[in-house]
């Protein structure tokens, strides 16, 4: 009786732990069914986000050649040390690791990392750009030892610009693309250009980068290659710009002792020879990721390296302007060449004394000797003739209203004012006293170095305006092919007796009795015109003494050679240098450079710096205190028109 | 000892099904480990010499062992103290006797000797019900083991004993109320566990449990990387060494604690449907041997044995998909482990023994 109660006791508890165990399989069933099947997708990915890394490729930026082949830009190998958190443990270990390992302040690294703390985490985060051998072996080492399997060192391509800050301006900089910047074959992350021809060419130079799809482990090592896309590298391009004259014209402010900026070109063609800004920055800082000191200074600087003084800054033209208005006037058929002014050391328009330069006066001129002397009486005659509109019209054609058009970025537009511009700009009518000034390129003139050399290229060439410009040529792939030139802005052509008038009168400014003869280059004609930019009116420079502003005048010196036929033409803006003349220098050894080198000569060297000479009488200095009243005028009138 | 008319009462469907789990460890551990490795080797000779003891368990008739359970527990539990002091220590644990070829881990094998044990005593018992005497007996002959084990330590081991103890009792006739009253204070008793008898590593892993996103990086990433083990598997699986759960390492000890989410990575839900089956198979054969049993202790010692097996197959499948704490508690039959393997088929050995013997006086 017991023994089958027993054995029935046993049977139906067997029975309850048989239905148990069916119904934990069943639910075991029903649980991988949810994760293998329902939420499938959801876990593939998961695993394969695990185990996949796809590494950007970065490609090498396009070369850039000087005119004759010669390589300006290019790329060099760097390393780069980057944190992947993917299956970091201990972040903080890691960074502090790395910092120690690096040598590097570990609070910089800790805000590196926090700044890109909100990525994905497989993405990695670059905290050494452009890392020393010591630290790559210092840290592959660590690697070997699993002590820091998150760290990634690669080897990309790293943008490497002429020592000596050689055209920085010109060829700018590269940087990690803005959020703005973002699109178009441009990615986070990715290197662009910033400024310079690194910037408006980007889409040529920046090239493709390739990626690599890789398999990792747990411990973040990389198995294989699943994939590999190869990186493009970016279009090669030619520029126009010819290495030893731009490193004749650098020279050439070393060797002055001021800086400034020049534009040096063909006037046939508008191909650029030579492009300076200086003070120039190392484009080289930029190219690792700038660090922050190092941009403030940049940006704090006094001096202003990062102004693009060439297309960026505006000056009054001074004496430079008188060019512009003797081609007017001749043009436009007010005037012959043969016109004689007489210069009695000042002249009255208008109820207003203004005075020349030199205070006996020029006597009897005609246009060319005007030209040399620079007398200002004859071209305040020839201004009140023309009025400005004329002389605004002129301007224009010669290219020293608005852009250039040159290929690179931020060009500021120069102006030469009319009474159209003055209504509209102040809602005042013009007054024709103003006209007085602006004809020896004071008052509102306000232009770039690069509009001036826009303008001299067109005297030089006898009417062409052409289009400064830098590409030569972009090798596609398939060989050098020859860049399309910007359209010629406007062709007009000269009547001969002017441009026998403005070339004879030019070609005596250095080497007859004008201000040009530094430049002066025997057997060579070089023509040409110095200038002065006032900085401040004389009455203003009373006020500011003893601030610490630089207050000297600016010096320009246009140029171009030789006199028939110019193959070169260009501007030389000397800042606070206080004399025009002293450009001349800088001129003379870029022409000799450029005609050493066609007829196969040795290049010519500059000769250690003279003792200073005494100052020399400058025509260009500001005709005194007679326009302060209209500058001043015009200044408020400028600063109400803001409003 | 062996007569020739037992030979077919063997319960051949189930020892093909165990075969068949032993093969299918062997395949995922070829897989896990990348190829003929000395571990795949070492499971082998696990194997074979698993079925040696099988036979020999199988020969001897379960009573005259039960009648020996005694020594046979004394033993183990010698060699359980032996270990605490002299035993090769891995990993912080001293679980093993270095026999210089290989090692063994006699806790493996106190499953066996306590179901005996308890089978014996209960099946000798002349009550028909479970008394609070025979309750205290049978928890201090579980307890003596379980604590020695624990010392190791090695918790999870130390666990299975107690499902072994539970199943004897419970079949054995233990009042239900009793029952009651120890859930209750199994409940009670928690909290002071946790406070007082858990590592702060076990309690981490409690608590990552319940919320695995706290420590992503920590204790919680085996679990996560469980869950995507066997949710990447999908349907069919990603295919023999494809798994890159496991290949590479996400998942640790792919071979061990982890084969499950292997197999259900590399052969998907269909591969984890017929091995399921399989063990579902095997434990319910083996309750029909419990209760075809000649007699109580054949009955209790199927139960026994069976029990550690069960709880072992529950808990790792449940762990190896990221559904319970984990936690070093091997699949039996499939994991790596020579130990595991030649005690778990010698507990098979008993069970077919029971079986095969439900019509011999």
């Amino acid at each position: 009786m017991a023994q089958t109660e027993d054995r029935r006791r046993i049977t139906v508890r067997l029975m309850v732990l048989q239905v148990s165990v069916v119904v934990t399989f069943a639910a075991l069933a029903i649980g991988f069914w949810f994760l293998q099947i329902v939420q499938h997708t959801q876990f593939e990915e998961m695993a394969e986000n695990n185990h996949q890394r796809t590494l950007a490729l970065r490609a090498p930026r396009g070369v850039l050649f000087d005119r004759d082949g010669k390589v300006l830009v290019e790329n060099r190998l760097s390393f780069t040390v980057s944190i992947v958190r993917e299956h970091t443990k201990d972040l903080d270990r890691t960074i502090r690791l790395l910092a120690a390992v690096a040598g590097l302040d570990i609070s910089t690294v800790r805000q590196i990392v926090d700044r890109h703390r909100g990525e994905p985490a497989y993405r990695p985060i670059v905290v050494i750009e452009d890392a020393s051998l010591s630290q790559v072996a210092a840290i592959m080492a660590r690697r070997l030892d699993f002590e820091l399997p998150d760290v990634v060192v690669e080897q990309v391509p790293m943008r490497q610009y002429p020592a000596d800050a050689l055209a920085a301006h010109l060829f700018g900089y590269v940087g990690e693309a803005s959020d703005s910047q973002i699109g178009e074959g441009v990615t986070s992350g990715a290197i662009v250009g910033q400024s310079g021809i690194e910037r408006v060419y980007n889409r040529l130079l920046m090239g493709q980068d390739g990626a690599r799809r890789v398999v990792v482990n747990s411990m973040g090592r990389e198995i294989r290659t699943l994939e590999e896309v190869p990186p493009v590298e970016g279009r090669r391009v030619q520029l126009t710009i010819d290495y030893e004259l731009q490193k004749a014209a650098e020279e050439g402010f070393r060797h002055a002792g001021f800086t400034g900026a020049a534009l040096i070109m063909d006037p046939r063609n508008g191909e650029v020879l030579s492009y300076v800004s200086l003070p120039a920055y190392d484009p080289n800082d930029f190219a690792a990721g700038i660090d922050r000191a190092t941009w403030a200074s940049l940006n704090a600087d006094r001096l202003k390296p990062l102004q693009n003084r060439a297309i960026q800054g505006r000056y009054s033209p001074g004496s430079i302007f008188k060019i512009v208005v003797a081609t007017a006037a001749l043009e436009e058929g007010l005037v012959t060449p043969d016109y004689r002014v007489s210069c009695g050391g000042g002249a009255t328009f208008y109820g207003h004394y203004y005075k020349c330069w030199l205070k006996g006066g020029h006597g009897s001129v005609d246009m060319r000797h005007a030209i040399e002397q620079s007398c200002n009486v004859y071209f305040y005659t020839l201004g009140n003739m023309l009025g400005v509109d004329r002389i605004h019209k002129w301007a224009d054609k010669l290219g020293l209203a608005g852009k250039t058009g040159i290929d690179l970025p931020n060009e500021q537009e120069s102006l030469v004012p009319s009474t159209e511009w003055k209504l509209e700009r102040f809602g005042e009518k013009w007054y024709a006293g103003e006209t007085i000034s602006v004809a020896i390129g004071q008052g509102q003139v306000s232009v770039t170095p690069a509009s001036l050399a826009v303008m001299i290229s067109t005297i030089a060439n006898g009417g062409t305006r052409v289009t400064p410009h830098l590409i030569r040529a972009v090798d596609e792939g398939g060989g050098w092919k020859i860049a399309t030139p910007p359209a010629v802005a406007s062709t007009g052509l000269f009547r001969p007796e002017t441009l026998a008038a403005l070339h004879d009168g030019l070609w005596m400014v250095v080497n007859g009795h004008g201000t040009g003869g530094r430049a002066r280059i025997p057997g060579l004609d070089v023509a040409g015109k110095t200038g002065t930019a006032q900085v401040i009116s004389n009455k203003g420079r009373q006020a500011a003494r003893g601030s610490d502003v630089d207050l000297r005048d600016h010096g320009w010196f246009v140029f171009f050679a030789p006199r028939d036929n110019p193959e070169i033409a260009g501007v030389i803006f000397g800042e606070h240098n206080e004399h025009g003349y002293l450009g001349a220098p800088i001129a003379r050894h870029v022409i000799e450079t450029y005609f050493a080198k066609k007829d196969g000569r040795p290049l010519p060297t500059l000769a250690p710096m003279p003792a200073p000479a005494a100052p020399e009488a400058d025509p260009d200095l500001a005709p005194l205190e007679d326009q302060v009243p209209v500058a001043a005028a015009t200044a408020r009138a400028a600063a109400r028109g803001t409003h | 000892m062996f007569e020739r008319r037992l030979y077919h009462h063997v319960d051949w469907g189930l020892l093909v099904a165990v075969l068949a789990l032993c093969a299918v460890g062997l395949v995922q551990i070829y897989s896990a480990t990348g190829g003929w490795t000395p571990i795949v080797q070492m499971q082998i000779y696990g194997v074979v010499l698993g079925l040696v003891a099988l036979v020999i368990c199988l020969s001897v008739d379960y009573r005259s062992l039960a009648d020996k359970s005694h020594l046979i527990y004394v033993g183990i539990i010698g060699l359980l103290v032996y270990v605490l002091f002299f035993g090769a220590v891995r990993g912080g644990s001293r679980r093993w006797i270095d026999l210089g070829v290989f090692n063994v881990q006699p806790s493996e094998f106190v499953k066996a000797a306590l179901a005996l044990v308890l089978a014996k005593f209960f099946g000798d018992s002349r009550r028909a019900v479970v008394t609070r005497a025979d309750l205290f007996v049978a928890g201090a002959v579980t307890a003596i083991p379980l604590v020695l084990v624990a010392q190791q330590p090695d918790l999870g081991t130390a666990a299975t004993l107690i499902p072994v103890a539970f199943a004897v009792v419970y079949v054995a006739g233990m009042p239900m109320r009793i029952l009651g009253v120890l859930a209750l204070v199994g409940v009670l008793a928690a909290p002071m566990a946790w406070k007082f008898a858990l590592q702060d590593y076990q309690r981490e892993r409690i608590s990552t449990f319940l919320d695995p996103a706290q420590d992503a990086r920590g204790a919680g990433y085996q679990q996560i990387q469980a869950r995507i083990t066997v949710g990447s598997g999908g349907a069919w699986g990603k295919g023999f060494q494809e798994g890159t759960q496991g290949q590479l390492r996400f998942l640790p000890v792919a071979h061990n604690d982890f084969i499950f989410s292997v197999l259900a990575e590399e052969q998907g839900f269909a591969g984890v449907i017929v091995v399921l089956g399989l063990y579902l198979f095997v434990i319910l054969r083996s309750l029909e041997s419990a209760r075809l049993a000649k007699d109580r202790l054949g009955a209790y010692l199927a139960m026994g044995v069976l029990a550690s097996f069960a709880f072992q197959v529950m808990y790792n499948i449940t762990m190896s998909a990221g559904l319970a704490p984990v936690k070093g508690l091997t699949l039996p039959l499939m994991s790596y482990g020579g130990s595991s393997m030649i005690a778990t088929l010698a507990g098979f050995g008993l069970v077919l023994n029971v079986r095969m013997r439900r019509f011999t006086n």
